[in-house]
């Protein structure tokens, strides 16, 4: 028993990166802009039809290139006309917002694409095990490790290393005080928003390739993030990363005992570590480490 | 100046060409006056338009609006046009039951069909029983809808889950042998299907293990190394719509399909669709398949959707298509729209070929309103041909055949005095 809990941890270290992915775009926005945005989950859908129907004309690889970039300039586009309306307003606004442009990326999804699934393949070479023994580890899997861990490892460079990083990290501790010095905060916000859609557009392509492309594929992974965020700690894009693999992990595990309390863990983890610490495990108000 | 008539007085003249005006109009447009004789025969449509079930109850909707068009180019429905109301169950019981009761309270419909969830069409089905409304279930399999849960004004057109299982298991077992491996969908649905070919399989002497995966399950693998660990000869994979994507998906990944065969009751041509080719495996049982060589009226029907969707029938396009002129040929046999005289003239009712469109004439069960439909046990496949050519047909099995006996369903109709 003890090795099949060794392989489903290894599993839920998969499963986790896209939680990852997902949670590290919706902190960004919700950091910087206070918005939650519930639409997070048909960028990320919208980011696998795009790699769907690029694919055919650039294939996989190119697809996973391009269609992220897409999806973000979608989302710049929304900000500019919808979201950049309701900064600074009470986030209930952003809140109800993003929640109605969810159904309207769902139902225009059903109406581009179709209600049914498409069949995103991959490339032969990427869909074979490593080896007989760890069947259950594909070269895939790996390969959509690595891109989350290049994307984490170059996030945290933006973040720390650069002008443009730096001003995001100071607009979440102290937004007035920046524009006063004289940073462009729309510009910033819209970059940072922009920045948030790429990653949820990039898991959606990466998603897509293992799972299922329909239009509700965003569900799967929308609540496993926000709990991400908030076991993390809100504020902390580390705390978000480690939040997003141990909810991977946990439900990994947990189907190996209790299948049917699969789902019931990341809610059970989310309620432990807000009665233990209400800030999350990395979690600092306002801040972002 | 001419004196002039003062403003707001109708002139002799304007009325009597205002009379002669409305005269015309009664004998040019003799479609007016007809109208006002003529109205809707009005039937209710809810299934899940939104939701992780919104493609197959999509395409119920397109059979059931092909039907109306061709009832309406026709005789109608007791000599009046149909019209079809649409409303969304969002996949949801308490949205599903609102609608039902809006449709029936506010509407006035005659008819209801759905759901496509079992549990929402069991739900819907109490409303409609006690409002005494004709309620015709398009796509819900589990077996309750037409065994302990059955009513009166019930009938069902899809199988039950029963009928799926049998006719799929007996060939599993013959064919690939008598050790399997669940993955089963933790609700009714699930439960109802793994119990039916657990019964089967054990009767044959096989064994079996399995899990029982809450609905959403993205990732599979840890079911998928306890299924390698076991060793089945087949695995059975009971998921439903996006989650059977995603475990076929990760089985054949995985490199599983070398191994061992999959195999279950349903795998629908819209989640055919849905998988890349080299997912495109197993053996499987289709409810109605659109290549039908030598049965009348199939390509004809198969034409006719693809003219609306872009491609090839579905089983959900004829549930949805069935659904319909069961209701319209009901009730112009019985020249009435009484719930109570229809449902019992609908008990044995066999649907006429140019709607059964299967080799044999299926009809509803009287003991528990059950169509005893064809059941297409076959193996999935990549296209061959035509795009939607993913489905070999191996064998058709008689719906009665594979049917419990009505007094195994626990159904036990009560009709009202």
């Amino acid at each position: 028993m003890s090795s099949l809990v060794i392989l489903n941890v290894a599993n839920g270290v998969v499963t986790g990166a896209f939680f990852v992915l997902m949670a590290l775009g919706l902190s960004l926005i919700l950091n910087l802009s206070g918005i939650i945005n519930f639409a997070h989950g048909g960028f990320l859908a919208l980011g696998g039809y795009i790699a769907f129907a690029l694919s055919k004309y650039v294939g996989f690889l190119g697809a996973l290139l391009l269609a992220p970039f897409l999806a973000a300039i979608l989302g710049l586009a929304i900000e500019w006309t919808l979201i950049r309306r309701l900064y600074g307003r009470d986030p209930l606004y952003s809140l109800l917002l993003t929640f109605g442009l969810a159904f309207i990326f769902q139902d225009g999804t059903r109406y581009l694409w179709g209600a049914q699934g498409l069949p995103m393949a991959i490339p032969a070479f990427l869909a074979q095990p490593i080896s007989d023994s760890l069947f259950f580890v594909t070269r895939y899997r790996l390969f959509n490790l690595a891109i989350v861990a290049l994307i984490v490892a170059l996030l945290f460079v933006l973040l720390r290393h650069t002008r443009f990083g730096i001003r995001i990290r100071a607009g979440t501790l102290d937004l007035e005080t920046v524009a006063a010095l004289g940073v462009n905060v729309r510009l910033l916000r819209s970059f940072n928003f922009g920045v948030g859609i790429l990653l949820a557009g990039l898991g959606g392509v990466l998603a897509a390739g293992q799972f299922r492309l329909d239009p509700t594929m965003g569900d799967d992974y929308l609540m496993p993030s926000f709990i991400a965020i908030i076991v993390g700690g809100v504020g902390s894009l580390g705390g978000t990363v480690l939040g997003g693999l141990l909810i991977g992990i946990a439900t990994g595990v947990t189907t190996v005992y209790l299948p049917s309390a699969s789902e019931a863990v990341m809610y059970v983890m989310m309620a432990v570590v807000l009665l233990i610490r209400p800030r999350g495990l990395f979690g600092e108000e306002g801040m972002m480490s | 100046m001419k004196a002039g008539k003062p403003a707001g007085v109708l002139g002799r003249r304007s009325v009597l060409k205002a009379g002669a005006a409305i005269g015309a109009l009664q004998v040019a447009s003799p479609f007016i006056i007809q109208a006002r004789g003529e109205m809707p025969v009005k039937i209710g449509l809810v299934d899940p338009l939104t939701g992780v079930y919104a493609a197959i109850a999509r395409n119920e909707v397109v059979g059931a609006e092909l039907a109306v068009a061709e009832i309406n180019r026709n005789a109608g429905m007791l000599g009046r046009p149909v019209e079809l109301l649409v409303e969304d169950s969002a996949n949801d019981v308490g949205t599903g039951v609102q609608k039902t009761r809006k449709l029936i309270d506010r509407d006035e419909v005659n008819v209801i069909i759905g759901d496509v969830n079992s549990g929402i069409a069991q739900a819907m089905a109490g409303v409609t029983s006690e409002k005494k409304v004709l309620h015709i279930v398009s796509g819900g399999h589990t077996d309750t809808v037409t065994g302990t849960g059955c009513s009166w004004n019930v009938f069902r057109v899809c199988n039950t889950t029963t009928m799926d299982s049998n006719a799929v298991a007996d060939l599993l077992i013959e064919k690939f042998g008598k050790k399997w491996y669940f993955l089963t969908p933790d609700y009714a649905y699930g439960h109802s299907v793994q119990a039916a070919l657990v019964k089967r399989l054990t009767a044959a002497g096989g064994t079996y293990q399995g899990d029982l995966i809450p609905i959403g399950t993205i990732e599979y693998s840890a079911y998928l190394i306890k299924a390698k660990a076991f060793g089945p000869n087949v695995l059975i994979d009971v998921m439903g719509s996006g989650d059977q994507v995603n475990s076929l998906k990760q089985f054949v990944q995985f490199g599983l399909n070398k191994e061992m065969q999959v195999s279950g009751t349903l795998f629908e041509l819209e989640s055919l669709r849905a998988v890349p080719d080299e997912a495109r495996v197993g053996w499987w049982t289709m409810e109605w398949w659109w290549d039908q060589p030598n049965v009348p009226g199939v390509k004809e029907f198969n034409a006719a959707i693809k003219q609306r969707t872009g491609a090839a029938a579905t089983a959900r396009n004829w549930f949805g298509y069935a659904s319909v002129y069961t209701a319209a040929l009901v009730a112009n046999q019985e020249k009435t729209l009484d719930a109570v005289k229809l449902a019992h003239a609908l008990s044995g009712f066999k649907l006429p070929p140019e709607v059964a469109l299967q080799p044999a004439a299926p009809a509803y069960r009287a003991g528990d309103h059950e169509l005893m439909s064809t059941v297409f046990v076959g193996e999935a496949h990549p296209p061959q041909g035509d795009p939607d050519n993913m489905f070999k047909v191996h064998s058709l099995v008689a719906g009665e055949k594979v049917a419990s006996p009505v007094e195994e369903t626990g159904c036990k109709l009560q009709w009202p005095a």
